[in-house]
């Protein structure tokens, strides 16, 4: 593990959002909380609609105002300040400039009137005193860091001239142009062709190296966490359930939800010819209709009477955390 | 981008020979001639009269004279109610009185909707949108004749009674200085009911356009509510208001049918009016193949239009 | 959700309907769109008779029940009801005209016609006392004679009691128009005709539509291209216009005079919308796997076409279907102002018509009652096809 005396770049204390719905308010994150360090690779995993966009969502402020909220208590503690609690007027000073953010689908996240030069110029202007012509420099070097053939070229067309992974290289390039301290990307590599994916965690990973930007990668495709992540979060219907490194996760999950996901990942080999993959059982609970005790009992295949009654606290255990009543412990 | 134009030209060609096709179809569903004449009309007028218009030859024969005709632009046929007058001078002289309405209502109606609708996206949800929102539905269910007949009631009649002659109950005169007089109460109805349809649909589009995901990134990077709203939406939302203004285009010059008709505004419409209840054959005909002949162009134009806001057109 | 495995089963079972049953301004509105349903059918079956419509209920221009009234016009509907009477009792045979004076409930009161010719006699010497006056309005002393006046004219008539006298003060309750006649009763036999053309020209118009907006999608082809041309045709001429040449066409016909003429215009050039809107939809479904895997197990094309696109494009029918309602509700008001729309019986439109003048002399009962009908009936629709968007569209933006 790295040194203690490293200070998180970013620490989330008991957060948690709730929207408010025409069938009553409800809880998408819950009690989170976690430490991002810098210059590592934070990955947040779990199925869709367990809390992991609303959460990187919530630490930007991006979510409708009107329509969410985060509960008292809830601290986002980035850079001395709680954002949480931060104007719209500090939230717009760290978007862009010390916490960026790029998003699953880089055909419809760029704004397809505008060129790709303008979209850069766009986020260059808001946080640097650079003149325009420094500032087209600037996207052009940008652009040439992530590997996009031809910037010159590029600086004047328009998104849908471009392929899926261009478009990306383009998101990255907006995001890391004025090189922030956290990169959040949101399944960054989801919408893309699988060789495009690795050429772009590739790219994500040195950039990493280079800048010491920390990086928030929400996903819910392990294979891409065990290529990038140096850490792992595991949430559950709004909760998190487990964390720890990538090796430990890996190779000793504790949490049955863990394991689980660990095992359905498709593996090739002369062993697994002819078996079935495996799959976990059941749906994730409406978060309308939450359960009292364990949010992941009636898919689990072990635990008892006391996973219905009582929910588990995430607690610490060997030096990670687990939010179950009956951790795996070292058996595989 | 030619061929583009190209493309929709060829594709508006077969759509007008259609329309010409209906419409004479239509008009001579009923021998116009008889309609017109009476019944009192001698052998010899129908004839005569048939003759001077081509009506006693052959469909066909028909159907390309008046193609001929509107192609290049021949309306010297007569009018049959008004001896002497030619269908040509009848359409020139028609044509500013609809423009004084029409197009100063489509400027007033664009500002005050897309502002309207401007306000409404940007306090989506709370009072003020759905006040405004609900005013636009109650409004959108009253009958547009309702609106000229108060209109005209409190705008010119109570006021004239009164002393104050701001508005006249009817008719027209040229020239600018007269225009507030006999045209803005027209202009102002025609504001009004408008209005709530065109806000409704701004506003739609306004508010789709917000939640796109570009809206998401940009405010990422750090931008500001004004400058999400008027700068990167606002180009998007354009796209699809100047699609709609551009189809109320060809409207502006055949003018408001019912509010020539009221206030006795001699404007294309109401000179359509007046030709189909007097059977005043030519007329109809010219008229309504120059107002579909308008609309096809104005198709085009919209097309072309399109092209140019919207780069994804554009370089295709 | 098993419980019928029909198209129409699926349909009301679903995620759409589903919210729109939670949507309690849609509810409110389908409520009220049931009222005008009932009612319609009320009128169709004859809760109001032709008298009701056509006949004189009273004096012209009465205002409505808590209208005020002014000095002179309570002059004038006394002098109209006295003459009345004195007519009927001066006739050659005076009983039966007694007899049959009426209006509404009101009758002339029993009486030989040398009795009444007394009373009436009676009752223009009150008239001419209060005739005597300039200004009606201002005198209390003024005030107190046209009391008596008007209980002499009650004295002149047999006012109905009961259930006939509650029918009677409904039938003044909203005024009278220019002809004397209820505007209540004609607003609401309105609603008759107004039901009646919007389910019509809405179903024909949604049924033709459909029909060849889901053919052009799914045929492609030259079918697509026949329908295209044929709706870019129509579509080309401005919608007044197209209603008043199609309205001209019937003039001098067999079916002039009747509702066929308002029906054939608005269908033919009101089926454009859906048949757009179908066909687009179509030409989306058509692209879905179940569709093409139905294809390659080999279903024909017209059940394909049947069984499971047609019913997936249900909720734009319905959308469309109220949006065309409301279409042809007001498009009657302005083809019966043009001279082309309804002619022998009421319609909100010809009473709005009707009202113009009306309106000039500071009367509002007729065009008020028509306007205030017809808002509600089309605020109803308007706020349902609203809510019918907002369940079955997820991308829909209404009013949210």
């Amino acid at each position: 593990m790295t040194a203690t005396q490293v200070q998180p770049v970013l620490e989330v204390r008991h957060l948690s959002t709730c929207f408010k719905t025409d069938r009553g308010v409800v809880t998408a994150v819950d009690d989170v909380s976690f430490k991002l360090y810098p210059g590592e690779t934070l990955g947040i995993v779990g199925e869709s609609g367990c809390g992991k966009t609303v959460t990187s969502k919530s630490i930007m402020r991006l979510l409708p105002e009107h329509l969410s909220f985060q509960k008292e208590g809830s601290e986002v503690l980035f850079g001395g300040n709680n954002l949480s609690l931060a104007s719209e007027d500090e939230m717009r000073e760290v978007r862009g400039d010390r916490i960026a953010m790029i998003f699953q689908e880089p055909m419809t996240s760029l704004n397809p009137v505008f060129t790709v030069g303008w979209q850069l110029d766009e986020a260059l202007g808001y946080h640097t005193t650079l003149d325009k012509a420094a500032r087209r420099e600037r996207a052009i070097e940008m652009l040439r860091l992530v590997e996009m053939p031809e910037p010159e070229r590029r600086i004047g067309e328009y998104p849908h001239q471009l392929s899926g992974g261009m478009r990306q290289r383009v998101m990255i390039a907006m995001a890391l142009c004025c090189e922030p301290d956290i990169l959040i990307a949101d399944e960054p590599t989801t919408a893309l062709d699988v060789t495009i994916q690795a050429q772009i965690l590739d790219l994500m990973n040195g950039l990493k190296q280079r800048l010491n930007t920390a990086i928030m990668l929400i996903t819910h495709d392990l294979g891409v966490v065990a290529q990038v992540c140096d850490r792992v979060m595991v949430m559950y219907a709004g909760r998190v359930i487990e964390s720890g490194t990538v090796r430990d996760i890996f190779h000793r999950p504790q949490h049955p939800y863990t394991k689980a996901l660990i095992e359905s990942i498709p593996k090739s080999g002369a062993r697994e010819h002819g078996k079935r993959l495996p799959t976990i059982d059941g749906i994730v609970p409406s978060l309308f209709e939450l359960p009292h005790g364990c949010r992941f009992e009636d898919r689990c295949t072990i635990g008892d009477k006391k996973c219905i009654d009582r929910e588990p606290a995430l607690e610490a255990l060997d030096g990670r955390e687990v939010r179950c009543h009956f951790p795996l412990g070292d058996a595989r | 981008m030619w061929s583009y134009i190209a493309r929709k030209l060829l594709y508006n060609i077969p759509v007008y020979l259609g329309i010409l096709l209906f419409l004479m179809l239509a008009l001579r569903v009923n021998d116009p001639v008889h309609a017109f004449l009476g019944k009192n009309a001698t052998d010899a007028d129908i004839l005569d009269v048939r003759a001077k218009l081509g009506l006693d030859q052959a469909f066909i024969y028909q159907y390309f004279d008046l193609l001929r005709d509107v192609l290049t632009l021949d309306f010297s046929v007569e009018s049959w109610t008004n001896e002497g007058l030619r269908v040509s001078d009848m359409l020139k002289r028609s044509v500013i009185p609809s423009i004084s309405i029409t197009v100063p209502a489509l400027v007033l109606t664009s500002i005050i909707s897309i502002s309207i609708a401007l306000i409404s996206a940007f306090f989506r949800g709370r009072p003020i949108d759905r006040t405004l929102m609900v005013m636009a539905v109650v409004g959108m269910s009253v009958s547009f004749l309702v609106y000229i007949i108060f209109g005209q009631y409190w705008g010119a009649y109570l006021l004239t009674r009164e002393g104050s002659d701001l508005f006249a109950i009817g008719g027209f005169e040229p020239g600018l200085a007269n225009w507030p007089y006999y045209c803005l109460l027209p202009v102002l109805i025609s504001t009004f009911v408008a209005t709530g349809y065109d806000t409704r649909f701004y506003r739609a589009v306004m508010v789709e356009e917000s939640s796109r995901d570009y809206i998401t990134t940009a405010k990422a990077k750090g931008a500001n509510r004004r400058k999400v709203m008027f700068v990167h939406m606002l180009k998007n939302a354009l796209i699809p208001i100047i699609t709609r203004i551009m189809t109320t285009l060809p409207f502006l010059i055949m003018g408001s049918l019912l509010l020539e008709v009221y206030f006795n505004i001699p404007g294309m419409g109401r000179v359509l009016y007046k030709a189909i209840q007097e059977q005043d054959f030519p007329v109809v005909q010219i008229f309504v193949a120059v107002f579909a002949g308008i609309f096809i162009v104005s198709n085009i134009l919209t097309d072309v239009l399109y092209a140019l806001v919207d780069p994804r057109v554009r370089l295709s | 959700m098993t419980s019928t495995n029909s198209a129409l089963g699926k349909f009301l079972s679903g995620r759409g309907m589903r919210k729109l049953r939670r949507d309690r301004m849609a509810l409110v509105a389908l409520a009220v769109i049931g009222v005008y349903l009932l009612l319609a059918l009320s009128v169709g079956v004859g809760l109001l008779d032709k008298g009701d419509v056509f006949d004189r209920a009273g004096p012209d221009t009465v205002p409505g029940a808590w209208g005020v009234q002014d000095g002179e016009k309570r002059l004038t509907d006394a002098e109209f009801y006295i003459e009345q009477v004195q007519r009927a009792a001066r006739a050659s045979n005076a009983e039966d005209s007694l007899a049959e004076l009426r209006f509404g409930g009101l009758r002339a009161a029993p009486g030989t016609p040398a009795e009444v010719q007394a009373q009436v006699d009676d009752a223009w010497l009150a008239f001419d006392a209060v005739a005597a006056y300039e200004e009606l309005d201002e005198d209390p002393e003024v005030a107190s004679l046209l009391t008596t006046l008007e209980q002499k004219v009650e004295g002149l008539y047999a006012a109905p009691t009961g259930f006939a006298g509650a029918i009677h003060s409904l039938r003044l309750s909203l005024g009278t128009d220019r002809q004397g006649r209820s505007i209540l009763f004609r607003a609401l036999y309105s609603t008759k005709v107004a039901v009646q053309i919007g389910i019509v020209s809405a179903l024909i118009s949604v049924l033709i539509g459909t029909l060849l907006g889901a053919a052009a999608g799914y045929f492609g082809g030259w079918v697509d291209h026949m329908v295209v041309w044929l709706y870019s045709t129509f579509s080309s001429i401005p919608w007044i216009v197209l209603l008043m040449v199609l309205a001209s066409m019937f003039r001098g016909g067999p079916f002039d005079g009747t509702l066929i003429p308002v029906y054939a215009a608005f269908c033919m050039s009101f089926w454009i919308s859906p048949c757009r809107v179908i066909r687009g939809e179509v030409m989306k479904l058509r692209e879905l796997e179940y569709v093409q895997a139905a294809s390659a197990i080999g279903f024909g094309r017209i059940r394909i076409l049947l069984k499971h696109i047609i019913p997936n494009t249900a909720h734009l029918m319905f959308i469309n279907f109220s949006l065309l309602f409301i279409g042809a509700i007001k498009a009657e008001v302005i083809l019966s102002f043009l001279g082309l729309g309804v002619k022998n019986e009421p319609s909100w439109g010809v009473m709005i018509n009707q009202a113009k003048a009306e309106v000039l002399n500071g009367f509002f009962w007729q065009i008020g009652a028509a306007t205030f009908f017809m808002l509600v009936l089309v605020l109803a629709f308007n706020i349902l096809s609203d809510a019918l968007q907002d369940a079955f569209d997820p991308k829909h933006v209404g009013s949210q």
